[in-house]
Formats: structure tokens, C-alpha cells, sequence
């Protein structure tokens, strides 16, 4: 009989849950598009549950992570921070893997990893420089949908330098962009190359070493991706699981916990 | 008096400085507020006042001294400020303003403009070259200068013979202070972060000669308990300050201690003793000039990177598994040195995190991120 676990991550701008049998294979998984606070958690672990046709009390271990992981003490029997998850995540999925960037809702992570696990980190300060709430924010006064900035970044012919490090101020030269009626596709690409600037930095104190894998809903944007490959000077690997790898990292863990609690 | 007790006696006073204020006045005690760093406390204690140290605050917001500051001044001064301006510290009788950075220079002036019907500002700037000769006369008639003006608010002279047993008290409360840090160490399931920083704390706003009282009755307690079988991980803390209860409430929950520190606030004010000998106001320039491995103070062998060495040391000797550096925002003199102190951390293979503080932060998800991640690492 196999063993359940669940792993679920709480971000400040999605919900998702991974199950997994046995600690190896992905049995359902569940993504809402809000956070901590909202109802995504509950949606998130109702519907993975659901579509696995189980309940919380065939689940033998329940670890929770993200920034609303400390909001799920009822569910959950353990709970740790999303860095570690993210590390065990790709670790899983690119054995590998020396760097993890996660760029999430609201910060940037860079995670320096040896043999599976983590042994440094970096994260950004309290600033929404680098992170998907940059991106949300542009597309915003784009008028185009963030799901569509990598498809577009890919049309442009000619890049727009956007140098203020500052949301607002970046916010601001956009604005000006489109009075002067700048192609958005360019300017698109310069805001990709501001994003991964600003990452690329981060990413340097640590050290960079391959193989690089990047996670969180912004690995989803190649626009990014390829601008932060030019500027880190490696090669970047996604995967189509990347919105659930700290998940993934939560649920390898709670495989781990409970047979530990069962010797 | 049982160590609970001492504890939250402590406690209280750390929360709730200005009840202690009111109550100092109330005894009929003339007060003197104490900005940071190095001011000499010993002459206020002579002249028969109280030293109240002002750090800032965790609870309130900056308004009013927006009309004085830069916004690239720290918190802690323009929280200061915002105290001065908004009536918290009305029953100050003056004020010593050091100069030591390069908020504070302005900030002495700003201060004295603001509060120039108020409150009598004694400003005091210490040398650039503490060490030489010259160095020492530059404090000592720096220090002469303050005295004078302690001495027109309190109305008495200071002798040399005061002064000596002033001395003696700081030295003492000091002493007192370096103890409990090892103590708190060693009884870390007793001393928790928020009750470490809480005594620590306190010392900067009750009279020295009972906070030295309590805190040896404490230290009598704690020794006398069984060493802790800690489970949980040690780590040294750094940077100007870190007495933010809510924050070192997540160094509690993530079974982290604090093994030693290299904070401003904490050690780094009162690893230096003065003489109890000679001419007193030589000793306490002297207790200057003595001031070492200090990131606000000119080092001539800076260099030799001897700061970072001597903080890679202390976490190795105080048997902590790791760094928490508390990076104050816009605290240009620990944002400069943070690449050599880095650099010293990498080289001696001590890991550490960097963590962006001000005191208006009142949302602590992303540091509690961080420090659980770095306890996982550890």
C-alpha cells in the first residue's frame, strides 16, 4: 500500500499543493491563483484532494510551506521555510542542480545547493525590485496580461533600457516609453532585462554554478529566463513543474519526516 | 528575588521606558537623555542625574521630524527626533547629542533647533584620532565641555571624587553586563532572545547602580542553574541594534539562541572599562581611545580587515553554529564595512545571513523566512 504525503505552498500570490505516493511519484497536484490570507490554501488542498479522490486522513504526513505556512497548524504537521523546499524541489527534478532561483511574488531567492542540499542562500531586501509584483506591475500600465509578457518580450526588435531599480521609478520610465509611443514589445524586453539584472546581482553574492534551474511562477516567462541567462552567463533550466516546486519540496519532505517518525 | 521576577523586571522597563521616565521625575530626579554611542554617562551619574538612552522606538511612526530629516536618515535618529518633537520625552532636563556618523552630526543640529526652547542640547563630538596624545586632550576637553553644561542643569559641581565613583558604578553595571551575556549563553532555555534583549535593554533606562544590583541578582540565579542541554542551534548577532521583540520572537520560535553579540546597542557598549584610577576625565577618555574592533570609530590597521577577523572569532569562540547580521537601513558605516566583514565570515567558513531592519518595520514575514531558512541550512 502506498504512502500519501502532501506538501502545500503558500505564497503571497498562489496557492499549490502537490500530493505524491511513496515520496517519488506525483499523484495530483492543485494550483490557486491567490495566497496567503484568501481562500486560495483551503481551495488549493480541497481540490487536490478531490482530483486524487482522497481525503486529508489518507495523507500520512502534511508539511506546509510559503509564506502562509505558519496559517496552517490545523492541517498541517509540520511546517518549514520555503527556501528549503524550493532546494529539495529541484533538487528532485534536476539531481544536478548547484542554483536555485526562485522568483516569487514578492521576492527573489537564490539558493546555493551541494549535493541536494542547501547550504547558503541570498534573498532580496525588503523591495519589490526583481520580483513578480515588478512584472505585474508594468503589465499593469501596459495594459497587457502578465501571462503575455514573454510572448511579447519575444517580438521586440529593439531593447528599451530600463534603469531605475525602483518599481515606482521603473513604473514611471514606462510611462514615459509609451507617451513617446515606444514599441511595448521593447519596452517589455527592457523590463525582462531590469528584472534580470537586478536577479543577476543577487544572484552573484552567493555564487553561481551549474547546473542552474530557476522556479516560481516567473520561470514561466521566457522573456525573463533568456534576459537572466544573458547576464548570468549560464544556462538556465525550467521546468514544467516550476509553479509547484516548493510544493514538490514540501511533499519530498514530509516522505522524509514520517518515515523518520515511524523508525 | 527569584530569577522570573528579576526577569520581568527588566521586561517592564524595556516596554515601557517613559513610565520609568515619569517615575524618575515623579522622585524628584533630574534626567538626562543619552543618544548613541560613546557618550560619557559616568558624568551625568556624577552629577547626581539619570542617563536615559534614546534608541529610537519600535512603536511609533516617524511624522513629525519628517520637517528635519532627510529620508536617507536612519530610524533610530528620526525616531529620536519624532520623540523629542511629540511630547514622549518632555520631562527630559537635557540631552547629549554625540557626532560619531553621519546622520548624527546633522541630527545633533537638527535636534538643537528643534528643541531650542525646550530642552538645553549638549553637543559633543568626539576625535577622529581617539589613540594619539592630541586624540585624548580632544576628548577630555570635549568632556569638560559637556560636564560644564551637566553641571548647570543639575546645579552641582562634579569632583573628581564623584566622578571616580561614577565610574566605579558603570564599570560595575558593565561587568555586570558582560557577565549575564555569558550566562544568557549558557542558559539559553532560561535567557530567551526577547528576555536577553530585554535585560540588555533596560540598562540603557534604569539608574546604572540599581540595574548593576539586579542584573549581579541575576547572574547569582542563573549560576547556579544547570548548564542547558540545547537542542535547538547558536548564533551571534550583529549590527547597531536588535532589541525588537516580535523580531527575536522568531529566533525563540526556530529554536535559535544567541550565543554571543556584536550589537552596538548591546556589547559593543560595554566591552571597554575606565579606569577607576587617576584623573577620572583622562580615564573616561581614555575608555574611548581603548574602544576597539568598533565599525563607527576610525581604525588605522582597518586594512587588516581586524574587525572582521575579531567577529569571526567571536563566533567561534562563543561555540555558535553561525552570523545574524541586523543591517540597519541607511546605516552607511555598517553598509560600507558589511563586503570586509563578509569576506572575514567566508574566509573563516562561518555562514551567516544579512538581514534589512528599520523600526518602523512591523511586518516580520520575510525576516522570519530567512532566519528559519538559515536555521534549516545550520
Amino acid at each position: 500500500m502506498s504512502i500519501y504525503t502532501l506538501g502545500i505552498d503558500i505564497g503571497s500570490t498562489a496557492s499549490k499543493c502537490v500530493m505524491l505516493a511513496d515520496g517519488k511519484e506525483i499523484v495530483s497536484k492543485s494550483l490557486i491563483s491567490v495566497g496567503a490570507g484568501t481562500s486560495g490554501p483551503q481551495r488549493a488542498i480541497a481540490e487536490v484532494l478531490e482530483k486524487a479522490n482522497m481525503s486529508k486522513e489518507d495523507m500520512a504526513y502534511v508539511l506546509a510551506t510559503g509564506y502562509g505556512r505558519n496559517s496552517l497548524e490545523e492541517i498541517a504537521d509540520h511546517q518549514m521555510s520555503e527556501l528549503s523546499c524550493h532546494a529539495k524541489g529541484a533538487s528532485f527534478l534536476f539531481p544536478d542542480v548547484h542554483t536555485v532561483i526562485d522568483i516569487g511574488g514578492q521576492d527573489v531567492k537564490v539558493l546555493q545547493i551541494e549535493n541536494g542540499v542547501m547550504t547558503n542562500f541570498v534573498m532580496n531586501d525588503k523591495c519589490a525590485a526583481g520580483t513578480g509584483r515588478f512584472l505585474d506591475v508594468m503589465a499593469r500600465v501596459l495594459e497587457v496580461k502578465v501571462d503575455d509578457l514573454g510572448m511579447l518580450g519575444a517580438k521586440s526588435t529593439k531593447r528599451v533600457a530600463i534603469s531605475s531599480t525602483c518599481t515606482v521609478f521603473a513604473e514611471s520610465e514606462v510611462i514615459s516609453q509609451l507617451a513617446q509611443d515606444t514599441d511595448k514589445c521593447d519596452i517589455i524586453n527592457g523590463i525582462h532585462h531590469s528584472v534580470a539584472a537586478r536577479v543577476a546581482g543577487l544572484a552573484h553574492r552567493v555564487g553561481v554554478k551549474d547546473l542552474v534551474v530557476m522556479t516560481g511562477g516567473v520561470a514561466q516567462n521566457a522573456g525573463v529566463v533568456g534576459a537572466l541567462q544573458e547576464e548570468l552567463g549560464h544556462t538556465i533550466h525550467t521546468s514544467p513543474l516550476t509553479q509547484y516546486n516548493g510544493a514538490l519540496g514540501a511533499a519530498l519532505f514530509a516522505y522524509q519526516r514520517y518515515l523518520k517518525e515511524q523508525k | 528575588m527569584s530569577t522570573e521576577i528579576l526577569l520581568n523586571e527588566f521586561k517592564e522597563v524595556s516596554e515601557h521606558p517613559y513610565k520609568v521616565l515619569s517615575q524618575y521625575k515623579q522622585e524628584g530626579k533630574k534626567v538626562i537623555g543619552v543618544l548613541p554611542y560613546f557618550a560619557p554617562v559616568e558624568l551625568v551619574v556624577a552629577a547626581g542625574m539619570v542617563p536615559m538612552g534614546i534608541w529610537g522606538s519600535n512603536n511609533k511612526t516617524i511624522a513629525l521630524a519628517k520637517e528635519y530629516c532627510a529620508t536617507f536618515y536612519c530610524t533610530i535618529a528620526q525616531l529620536a527626533l519624532e520623540m523629542l518633537l511629540d511630547g514622549t520625552m518632555d520631562q527630559l532636563d537635557g540631552i547629549i547629542t554625540p557626532t560619531i556618523c553621519d546622520t548624527l552630526r546633522p541630527m545633533s543640529q537638527n535636534i538643537r533647533v528643534a528643541m531650542s526652547e525646550k530642552l538645553p542640547c549638549i553637543f559633543l563630538a568626539h576625535p577622529q584620532y581617539r589613540k594619539p596624545a592630541f586624540g585624548l586632550q580632544f576628548t577630555v576637553d570635549q568632556y569638560t565641555h559637556v560636564k560644564k553644561e551637566l553641571e548647570k542643569i543639575s546645579g552641582t559641581a562634579i569632583t573628581d571624587e564623584a566622578l571616580r565613583e561614577a565610574i566605579k558604578v558603570m564599570n560595575r553595571s558593565r561587568a555586570a553586563r558582560r557577565a549575564f551575556v555569558k550566562l544568557a549563553s549558557d542558559h539559553c532555555d532560561v535567557i530567551t532572545a526577547v528576555k536577553r534583549s530585554a535585560v540588555l535593554r533596560a540598562a540603557w533606562f534604569m539608574e546604572p547602580a540599581v540595574f548593576a544590583e539586579k542584573l549581579e541578582a541575576l547572574n547569582a540565579e542563573l549560576a547556579q542553574l544547570p548548564v542547558a542541554d540545547w537542542k535547538g542551534k547558536k548564533i551571534v548577532t550583529s549590527g547597531i541594534i536588535c532589541d525588537n521583540p516580535k523580531l527575536l520572537q522568531i529566533f525563540d520560535d526556530n529554536q535559535i539562541a544567541i550565543a554571543a553579540d556584536d550589537v552596538a546597542q548591546e556589547s559593543r557598549s560595554f566591552r571597554v572599562d575606565a579606569s577607576e584610577e587617576g584623573d577620572p576625565m583622562m580615564a573616561l577618555a581614555q575608555q574611548f581611545a581603548d574602544q576597539d574592533y568598533e565599525i563607527l570609530l576610525y581604525d588605522e590597521h582597518s586594512n587588516q580587515n581586524r574587525r572582521g577577523e575579531f567577529v569571526a572569532n567571536l563566533v567561534k569562540k562563543s561555540g555558535a553554529q553561525g552570523l545574524v547580521l541586523f543591517m540597519q537601513q541607511f546605516c552607511d558605516p555598517e553598509e560600507m564595512e558589511y563586503p570586509y566583514l563578509k569576506k572575514a565570515l567566508d574566509e573563516a567558513g562561518v555562514p551567516h545571513i544579512k538581514l534589512g531592519v528599520d523600526q518602523q518595520m512591523r511586518d516580520f514575514g520575510q525576516a522570519n523566512t530567512a532566519i528559519q531558512a538559515f536555521a534549516e541550512v545550520l
